[in-house]
């Protein structure tokens, strides 16, 4: 069954029918019932109210986070690094299993969450890689594929792997490698693994 | 889906709801009133819990109807009060004693006493939709049924819309398993 298919089904499904009698009578009820709770339909305290209670409640929610974070005397870009949801085993398991040789890059930018797909399934099975690039401004991360071309940090890189498990990056203008811990990429802060799922 | 009322019209019963005016209220009701209760009759399985949630989709569209800024049409800002009541209902129901799984295992049961169906074809697609997580069940409610696109209907649902897309394609793998053996003859 194709996707067409499944939906000339659903479609053709039917909720059970109501009588008109229903829908003559469902308009004046919900007017009744207006009018029954006053002019603002529902019986609900002053506007402000829950608003200046969801802003204390955040108000209060940031401290505590601002005091944890200080407590654990961790840095802004350690948090936020812990934050990156590619690091995340059960989601990169998830995506990858979802869409089997078709998943050419998961990227993750200050834009947000981007997947980049095969039509043709022909993303060959490897052990995924993890790339972190940070360009003094911004960080990006991303999950992909020995092989693959990747935008990001606003260049095309080429990721590779290679024989003794490294990563190789490529960009225009430098070649850096995970195995030369002093090859530069150009402005860029590079940092990668591969990644091995089961014990991710 | 509903007939689409002529946009002054619609604008006028906007504006006299706002002025107090319930009986104008009452025309976007009729106006919208079928596809509010298929949306939620889609998203609960029940003709009960469907009326219930139709009319407080209602109630709440004319409670913050002050919000409504017209830059979505009505239609779909009313979609997105129903779908996220639904979701709520959802919730709430899994939280008073699990209601969930009992619901899954005895969304069958449930439906085959229920004889207002139409048709088998029916009751066998609204038990599938039963047995989808909540979220996999409004995404296929939204881009199949009220044919919003992946991105409008992430807007609804405040996500992303690679989230829609895998929640629409998760959803679709699992409708295909168990409606398999419907025949295009009774399509």
């Amino acid at each position: 069954m194709n996707n067409s298919e499944l939906d000339a089904i659903l479609k053709r499904a039917r909720a059970p029918e109501r009588s008109e009698e229903f829908f003559e009578t469902f308009p004046h009820q919900v007017a009744r019932q207006l009018k029954r709770t006053g002019q603002q339909g529902l019986p609900v305290g002053p506007r402000w109210f829950p608003r200046l209670a969801w802003g204390l409640a955040t108000a209060v929610c940031v401290l505590i986070g601002f005091a944890i974070g200080h407590w654990c005397g961790r840095t802004g870009a350690e948090a936020l690094e812990s934050k990156d949801v590619l690091q995340n085993a059960k989601f990169v398991q998830e995506t990858l299993a979802m869409f089997p040789n078709q998943v050419c890059v998961i990227m993750h930018d200050q834009h947000g969450l981007n997947l980049v797909l095969s039509n043709r399934g022909d993303v060959p099975a490897s052990p995924p890689i993890y790339v972190r690039v940070c360009d003094g401004k911004n960080c990006s991360s991303c999950v992909t594929f020995s092989g693959q071309e990747v935008q990001i940090a606003g260049q095309e890189l080429t990721i590779l792997s290679d024989a003794a498990g490294g990563v190789i990056v490529t960009g225009r203008r430098f070649v850096w490698s995970s195995n030369l811990p002093h090859s530069t990429g150009g402005n860029l802060k590079i940092e990668t693994k591969s990644l091995n799922l089961t014990t991710l | 889906m509903a007939h689409m009322a002529p946009p002054d019209d619609e604008l006028n019963w906007i504006r006299n709801s706002l002025a107090g005016d319930t009986e104008a209220f009452a025309a976007l009701v009729k106006q919208y009133q079928k596809m509010v209760y298929a949306l939620v009759f889609r998203m609960t399985g029940s003709l009960d819990d469907a009326e219930d949630l139709a009319q407080e989709t209602f109630l709440r569209a004319y409670q913050q109807l002050d919000s409504f800024r017209g830059e979505a049409k009505f239609s779909t800002w009313l979609c997105q009060i129903a779908v996220n009541l639904s979701l709520n209902w959802h919730a709430r129901e899994k939280r008073r004693g699990d209601v969930h799984s009992k619901w899954a295992g005895n969304s069958i049961v449930e439906n085959e006493g229920n004889d207002e169906f139409p048709d088998e074809l029916s009751r066998r697609v609204q038990d599938a939709l039963d047995r989808l997580p909540a979220k996999q069940r409004a995404a296929i409610v939204l881009t199949v049924y009220e044919n919003h696109s992946h991105a409008e209907a992430a807007k609804l649902l405040k996500c992303t819309e690679a989230t829609v897309s895998w929640r629409v394609f998760a959803a679709r793998q699992k409708l295909k398993r168990w409606l398999t053996g419907i025949s295009h003859e009774q399509l």
